[in-house]
């Protein structure tokens, strides 16, 4: 399996714990961060091919952390995760250039295809 | 119709229920994917890192996550359906498909079905009925109706919820096979309406909300009673509410 580099943003601690652990052992290189300015922080560090971004977080909300990670960084694809049971957000961030959203609790071989996916769109552009 | 002050006050009362209720699903929701997470990562490392032929215990800890990953499945979906069905309450005038508001509002009832030992089966119409209405007071009033009619049904019957258009409204047609009460039902939801004080019954209470929901709503509700024996109320909701 190819080797992406993740950096997955959620407020929630035990959530990123467990799903980077998994990532980790199909293979990719996972960063963290819980809250939306670390993320940018961390991205003018190091860079992803994917963000996967949760939608709704305290502060700096994850719709506004995807505009910002587009504007500066175009070509790094960034995954939406949403726990409600709306659409709405999903949408919104795919209009903001988002290349997918995903309902949480996310399906990790769903997320993973996605992450694929999204690599394989960059590579065409 | 103009909504009065008591209206806009019931409405925001509602409002607040909705928000409260889809915040807490929110949460719920979140603890789930949690709970969804860790027994992916655990049956994730049992995979890599067990020895699974000659482990004994792998078999058992595989079929339990799989269990747990079930169970959690099931509960996002009702977290979705109470997620839904809090938004409801968010506003009294919405765009809504009514036969996509009879799926949630069914799949609400099933449990009720289950416990009355009946079956509750929905026969929609295949073409959308595309609505401006109340989204909660529509569920408010089919339910109860389905509510009645799993209440009377002999066990081991079936209640049916089908759906049609009929010129400029969207048909709701409850069927049962239980003994005809057209009558009783016509009187519980007409004026005067039985108070509260005089009926002990929960689903009477509930049928004397009904006439004043339904005036509110603009539609109408008739009543049959079927031949050897059953039930068939028929509900009516204008495609646009005045």
């Amino acid at each position: 399996m190819e080797k992406f580099a993740v950096l997955l943003v959620d407020d929630k601690e035990e959530f990123v714990s467990v799903l980077s652990e998994r990532l980790r052992l199909y293979g990719m290189e996972v960063d963290t961060a819980t809250k939306g300015e670390d993320a940018l922080a961390m991205l003018g560090e190091k860079m992803a091919d994917v963000v996967v971004l949760d939608v709704i977080m305290p502060g700096m909300g994850g719709l506004e952390i995807l505009s910002r990670i587009k504007k500066v960084y175009p070509h790094v694809q960034v995954i939406l995760l949403t726990g409600h049971a709306s659409t709405k957000e999903g949408i919104e961030g795919m209009r903001l250039g988002a290349f997918d959203y995903l309902m949480k609790p996310v399906d990790i071989e769903e997320l993973i295809a996605k992450m694929r996916a999204s690599i394989k769109a960059i590579a065409k552009e | 119709m103009k909504a009065s002050t008591e209206d806009l006050i019931r409405a925001r009362h509602l409002a607040f229920v909705g928000r409260v209720t889809a915040s807490l699903s929110h949460e719920i929701k979140n603890t789930l994917a949690i709970i969804g997470e860790s027994s992916g990562l655990m049956g994730d490392l049992l995979d890599y890192t067990a020895p699974p032929a000659e482990w004994a215990p792998y078999p058992r800890l595989k079929t339990l996550l799989t269990t747990i990953a079930e169970q959690v499945e099931r509960s996002v979906v009702i977290i979705k359906r109470l997620n839904r069905f809090a938004h409801s309450m968010d506003e009294e005038l919405v765009a809504l498909e009514l036969n996509d508001l009879l799926k949630e509002i069914t799949n609400l009832a099933q449990r009720f079905a289950r416990l009355r030992e009946v079956g509750l089966e929905t026969r929609l119409c295949s073409e959308s009925l595309n609505m401006r209405s109340d989204p909660f007071r529509i569920q408010q009033v089919v339910f109860h109706f389905i509510e009645v009619s799993l209440g009377f049904a002999p066990k081991n019957t079936t209640v049916t919820v089908a759906s049609r258009r009929d010129k400029g409204a969207g048909q709701v047609v409850i069927t049962d096979e239980a003994p005809p009460r057209a009558e009783w039902l016509k009187k519980q939801i007409s004026p005067p309406y039985p108070s509260f004080a005089e009926t002990e019954e929960q689903s009477d209470r509930d049928l004397g909300v009904l006439g004043p929901t339904m005036a509110k709503l603009g539609g109408s509700i008739e009543a049959e009673d079927l031949h050897p024996q059953g039930n068939r109320v028929t509900v009516t909701f204008p495609l646009e509410k005045g």
